[in-house]
C-alpha cells in the first residue's frame, strides 16, 4: 500500500497561511489559559483527597449536597473515570489523616452501602511548589539541550527554528489542553506529573519528527548544493511525508487505545500526547522549516554542509 | 553471521532474566490455587524457588499492586531550637522568620538560618558550641547534628518496618532532610503512620541465664513434637523454670541426655547425627547454636518467628522472658549471614529517657584505637544504673531499640554517675549506629509527614487489566498495520517490535526495575515509536527500489541512508528522557526509564535484528521480498 506516492506539494510557499493558523490557535489557547485557565491537580497545589467507589451509580449533585454541609473548606468533586467513581477533594490539609477520615466518615453516614476507598493521597503544598518549579524546569533544561544537540549535529539555524517549533508545540498543545478542560465529560485534563511527563515526552516525540525532515534537508543539501533553499525544503518534506504520517499514525493508535481503555490514571496523559502528536507532526511539516527558511532569509544566510 | 549470534544472545540473555518472573508467576498460580494446610506445605517445599524467584522477577509499582508512599521531612527547625543552648526572643524570630521563608525557598534551612545571623552581624556561638566559635565552625556542628537527626530517623523507621514484617519495602533518602518510603502492599494505612510517627522505645534489658534459655527452647521443641510439658507440666512449668531447682533439674535431665546421646552417637555416622537431632529438636535445629549464642539466617528468621508466636509455643515460654532478634545480622567465617536470637528479661532494667548524650569516639587508650560510644545519663538514671550494673557484674546487657537488640555488652563493673562507656565495636560505623540508637530513645526532630499516598488494591488491579488490554489492542493494531501497509517489509519490523517488548521487560527485570502505570504507558508509546525506524528504513528502501536498484542494492542503501535520522531523531528523544528522569518523582521516574530502555532496545531491534531478518529471507526466497 502507498498513500504518499511522488506527493509534490508547496508547503513552504503557503507558510504564511500556516503562521496564521499557529498564531490564531496560539491566541485561542493563551485566551483561554488567561480567563480560564488550568486545571490544577493535588500534585500541584497540595492538599487531600479521597478517591471512592460506590456499588451504584451515584448523582455528582448529591455528593456536592453532602460535602457541602460536611465543614471541609470547598471541597472539589470530580467523577473518576465511571458514573461510580469519585474523586472528593479538599485544600484543607490536616494533621495525618484527619481530613481524609472526615471525607470517608462524612460519606459511611450519608450512604448506607459499603463504599470502597481507591485510593488517599494527601500532598503538601510545599511539595506542590516543588513539583511546579521542576517541571518549569525540566522543560527548558530539554530545550536547551535539544538546542545545542541541533546546533552541533546540524547547523545553529537549524537548531533555532527546531526549538521555535518546540515552543510553538508546548504553546499549542498548553492551549488545546485549557480549551478542552471541562468541555468532553469524563475527561479530567488535570495538570499533574503525568500532564508534566505528557509535555515532555511531546517535546521528545515532536523533535523527533522535525530532525527527520531536517536529516533529509542536510542530505539534499550535500547533493545539491547549488539548489536554493525552499525547493529542496520543500521537497524534502515532500519525500519525508509518508514516514511523518505513518510514525504519527502508529503512535496515535497505541495512545488512542490507550485514551479509550487505559483507565482514568492515564487519561490526562494519553489525551495530551494524542493532542501532541498532532501538533508535533504539524509543526515538522509546515512551521519548523518554514521558520529555519525565514529565519535563513533574514540574516541572509547560506546554509552548507 | 556474527549478527544473528549477537541477537540470538540477547534472546537467550532476556529469557535467563524473566525466567524468575514467569516461575514466581506460576508459584503465586499454585499458592492461590490451594488452601490452608495445602498451600503451607507447597511453601515448605518450594520455600527456595519462591523466595529466589520472588527477589529476581520483575517487580509491580504501588500503583499497580496497591500499597502505600510516604514522603518524610525531619523537621530541622525545631531542632535548631533543641540544640540552642539558651533561647531568647531573638533566637525565636529568626527561627519563626527561617521557618517562614523555608516554605517557598529552595535554599536549605540551615543556610537561611545562617543567613539570617549574618543579617543581624550577630554570632551564632550566642547560642551554640563554644562562646568563641566561628560562625563557620557552628554551621559544620549544626549541619552535622542534623544530618545525624536524619539518619536516626531512617534507622528508627527501618527499624520499625522489619518489625511490622512488609517485605519489599524501599527506605531511601531524598536531599537533605527527606525520607521517602514505599511499602507495597501495604493497606492499613493508619497502622503503618502510627509506626512511623511513634517515639522509638529504648531499652536496656538483661540477658536471661543460658541454662533457662535451654530449658526454653527443648520445651518449644517439645510443643512441636506434640510431647506434653513433663515435671510439674502445664503452667506451673512457667513458674518453675525460673527457679534455681527447675534449672538444676533441666540442667541435669540435660546432662543425662547428651550421655544418651553420645553412647548411642558412638554406632551413628555424623550425618545419622544430625538427621537425629533434626528430628527431636525440629525447633533448635533450625537455629545455628556457637559459643556466643543462637542464630538463624534471614530465611529461617521469619520461620521461627512465626514458631515463637505460635498460641502453644507462647505458652511453654516463661512470662519473665522475651525474645528479640539482633538489629543487624553477624558474618559468620563462611560468609553466611546471621541474626542472633536473644532471650531477655521481659521486664527492662532501665528505659532510654534518662539517656541525656551519646557520643561514637575513638579511645586512644589501653592497646591501640577503639572505637566506642560513651553515654551519659540524669541523675535518677545515675542512680538505677549504678544499682543494675553493681547486681550484674559480668553479665550482658541488651540496648534494645523497638524490640531489636543493637548491642549486648557485657557489664565490667559497677557504673557511678551515669557516664558509661561501651566497647567492643568493629569499627566506627558500628559505634555511630549505637550513637544513633541511644538518642533515638527521643526523636530529637520530630518526622514529619509531606506526601502520602495510597493506592488501594482494587485499583491496583484495576490498573493493571485495563493497563494490559490497552497495551494489548495497541500493539495489535501497529502489528497489523505495518504488515498491511508494507507486506513483506511489516514482517520483520512486527517481529523486532514484539522483541523489543520483551527486551524492555527483561531489562527492567534485570536492574530490578519496577514496572508502574506509566510504565505501561512508557512501552506502549516506545511501540508506536519503535515502529519508526523501520518506516523510516522501509521508505528508503521503496524509493531506492523505485529509482532501479535490485532489492538487495536498495536493502543496503536503505539501511544505511536511514541510519542517520535514526540516530538523531533517538538520541533526542533520549535526551528528553533523561531529563524527564532527573527532574520527575516517583511514577513519572519509572514511565522515563522505560521509555530509555525502550529507545535503546528499538535501535537493537530496528537496525540490526530486522536486517538479518531481510537478508535470511533474501537468500532463502528472494520472491517473498516485496514492499508493497
Amino acid at each position: 500500500m502507498r498513500i504518499f506516492k511522488d506527493l509534490n506539494i508547496d508547503f513552504l510557499g503557503k507558510r504564511n497561511l500556516f503562521y496564521l493558523v499557529s498564531a490564531a490557535v496560539i491566541v485561542a489557547g493563551i485566551a483561554s489559559i488567561v480567563f480560564k485557565g488550568l486545571e490544577f491537580g493535588l500534585d500541584f497545589k497540595g492538599g487531600t483527597e479521597v478517591v471512592v467507589r460506590f456499588p451504584r451509580a451515584v448523582e455528582i449533585g448529591e455528593l456536592r449536597g453532602i460535602m457541602r454541609n460536611a465543614d471541609l473548606g470547598s471541597v472539589e468533586i470530580k467523577s473518576f473515570g465511571g458514573e461510580t467513581d469519585y474523586i472528593v477533594r479538599t485544600e484543607l490539609k490536616g494533621e495525618g489523616s484527619k481530613i481524609s477520615d472526615q471525607i470517608k466518615v462524612t460519606l459511611d453516614k450519608a450512604f448506607t452501602e459499603q463504599i470502597e476507598v481507591l485510593q488517599e493521597n494527601r500532598v503538601e503544598a510545599k511539595i506542590g511548589a516543588e513539583i511546579r518549579r521542576d517541571a518549569v524546569i525540566a522543560i527548558f533544561v530539554a530545550l536547551i539541550g535539544i538546542l545545542v544537540y541541533i546546533g552541533f549535529r546540524f547547523k545553529f539555524i537549524f537548531a533555532v527554528g527546531a526549538v521555535a517549533a518546540l515552543f510553538h508545540d508546548v504553546l499549542l498543545t498548553l492551549g488545546i489542553v485549557s480549551i478542552c478542560t471541562g468541555l468532553i465529560p469524563g475527561l479530567n485534563l488535570e495538570f499533574d506529573q503525568a500532564m508534566v511527563a505528557a509535555f515532555l515526552t511531546l517535546v521528545g516525540y515532536s523533535i523527533n519528527d522535525t530532525v527527520i525532515v531536517f536529516d533529509r534537508v542536510r542530505e539534499n543539501l550535500k547533493l545539491f548544493k547549488t539548489s536554493p533553499l525552499e525547493p529542496l525544503m520543500n521537497k524534502s518534506i515532500n519525500t519525508t511525508m509518508a514516514r511523518t504520517i505513518l510514525t504519527s499514525a502508529t503512535t496515535m493508535v497505541t495512545m488512542l487505545a490507550l485514551l479509550f481503555l487505559g483507565g482514568e490514571p492515564t487519561r490526562g496523559f494519553a489525551f495530551t500526547m494524542v493532542i501532541g502528536i498532532i501538533t508535533g507532526s504539524y509543526s515538522s511539516i509546515f512551521v519548523a522549516s518554514a521558520l529555519t527558511l525565514d529565519w535563513a532569509k533574514a540574516r541572509n544566510a547560506k546554509i552548507t554542509f | 553471521m556474527f549478527r544473528i549470534i549477537l541477537i540470538l544472545a540477547f534472546i537467550a540473555f532476556s529469557g535467563y532474566l524473566l525466567y524468575p518472573t514467569w516461575m514466581d508467576a506460576g508459584h503465586q498460580k499454585s499458592l492461590s490455587t490451594l488452601t490452608g494446610a495445602d498451600s503451607a506445605k507447597y511453601y515448605d517445599d518450594n520455600e527456595e524457588s519462591i523466595r529466589d524467584n520472588r527477589e529476581k522477577r520483575l517487580k509491580l509499582g504501588l500503583d499497580l499492586q496497591g500499597g502505600m508512599y510516604v514522603t518524610m521531612e525531619v523537621d530541622v527547625i525545631q531542632l535548631l531550637e533543641k540544640l540552642a543552648r539558651n533561647q531568647d526572643e531573638i533566637l525565636r524570630e529568626i527561627l519563626a522568620e527561617t521557618r517562614n521563608e523555608s516554605k517557598t525557598s529552595d535554599e536549605s534551612v540551615l543556610d537561611i538560618f545562617g543567613r539570617k545571623f549574618d543579617e543581624r552581624n550577630m554570632r551564632l556561638s550566642r547560642y551554640y558550641g563554644n562562646i568563641r566559635d566561628a560562625n563557620s565552625d557552628v554551621m559544620t556542628y549544626l549541619k552535622d547534628e542534623s544530618e545525624k537527626a536524619v539518619e536516626r530517623a531512617v534507622e528508627i523507621i527501618r527499624n520499625r518496618i522489619d518489625q511490622y514484617g512488609v517485605s519489599e519495602v524501599s527506605i531511601t533518602r531524598s536531599g537533605t532532610r527527606r525520607i521517602i518510603l514505599e511499602l507495597p502492599g501495604v493497606s492499613d494505612e493508619r497502622e503503618v503512620r502510627g509506626l512511623i510517627q511513634e517515639t522509638a522505645q529504648l531499652e536496656f534489658k538483661l540477658l536471661t541465664d543460658p541454662q533457662v534459655y535451654y530449658s526454653v527452647l527443648e520445651n518449644i521443641d517439645k510443643v512441636l513434637l506434640g510431647k506434653t510439658i513433663d515435671a510439674a507440666g502445664g503452667d506451673s512449668t512457667l513458674a518453675a523454670v525460673d527457679s534455681a531447682a527447675a534449672v538444676a533439674a533441666a540442667d541435669s535431665a540435660d546432662a543425662a541426655k547428651r550421655r544418651e546421646d553420645s553412647l548411642a552417637s558412638a554406632t551413628m555416622t555424623d550425618e545419622q547425627r544430625v538427621e537425629k537431632f533434626r528430628q527431636e529438636h525440629p525447633f533448635m535445629a533450625l537455629l545455628i547454636g556457637t559459643q556466643s549464642g543462637y542464630f538463624a539466617t534471614e530465611e529461617q528468621k521469619t520461620r521461627i518467628s512465626n514458631i515463637l508466636n505460635r498460641e502453644d509455643v507462647r505458652k511453654v515460654i516463661p512470662e519473665d522472658v522475651s525474645f528479640a532478634w539482633g538489629a543487624k545480622p553477624i558474618t559468620f567465617d563462611d560468609g553466611t549471614q546471621a541474626f542472633q536470637l536473644y532471650s531477655l528479661k521481659a521486664r527492662p532494667e532501665l528505659t532510654g529517657e534518662v539517656i541525656t548524650d551519646a557520643r561514637a569516639q575513638i579511645d586512644q587508650g589501653g592497646l591501640g584505637a577503639n572505637s566506642v560510644v560513651t553515654m551519659q545519663m540524669d541523675a535518677e538514671g545515675s542512680r538505677e544504673w549504678a544499682r543494675v550494673t553493681g547486681a550484674n557484674v559480668d553479665k550482658q546487657i541488651a540496648i534494645v531499640l523497638d524490640n531489636a537488640v543493637f548491642s549486648a555488652p557485657v557489664v565490667r563493673q559497677k557504673i557511678i554517675g551515669g557516664n558509661s562507656q561501651i566497647d567492643g565495636m568493629e569499627n566506627m560505623e558500628e559505634a555511630r549506629l549505637l550513637e544513633i540508637v541511644l538518642k533515638a530513645g527521643a526523636l530529637p526532630a520530630p518526622v514529619e509527614i509531606i506526601e502520602e499516598r495510597t493506592v488501594g488494591p482494587s485499583l491496583g488491579e484495576d490498573s493493571i487489566s485495563k493497563g494490559v488490554n490497552s497495551f494489548a489492542i495497541g500493539l495489535i493494531l501497529v502489528l497489523v498495520f505495518m504488515v498491511v501497509y508494507y507486506q513483506f517489509g511489516g514482517v520483520p519490523a512486527d517481529i523486532a517490535v514484539m522483541f523489543n517488548v520483551v527486551f524492555i521487560l527483561a531489562i527492567l527485570a534485570g536492574f530490578r526495575g519496577t514496572l508502574t502505570l506509566p510504565g505501561i504507558a512508557g512501552i506502549l508509546l516506545t511501540v508506536g515509536m519503535a515502529v519508526d525506524a523501520n518506516v523510516l528504513i522501509n521508505e528508503r528502501i521503496r524509493e531506492e527500489f523505485g529509482a532501479g536498484k535490485t532489492m538487495r542494492a536498495a536493502l543496503e542503501a536503505g539501511y544505511s541512508r536511514a541510519f542517520p535520522a535514526i540516530i538523531d531523531s533517538n538520541l533526542t528523544t533520549l535526551l528528553t528522557c533523561l531529563i524527564l528522569y532527573q527532574f520527575g518523582s516517583g511514577p513519572v521516574q519509572g514511565f522515563a526509564l522505560t521509555l530509555m530502555i525502550g529507545i535503546v532496545c528499538s535501535l537493537f531491534t530496528a537496525i540490526i535484528m530486522t536486517r538479518v531478518i531481510f537478508e535470511l529471507t533474501l537468500d532463502s526466497s528472494p520472491n517473498l521480498v516485496k514492499l508493497g
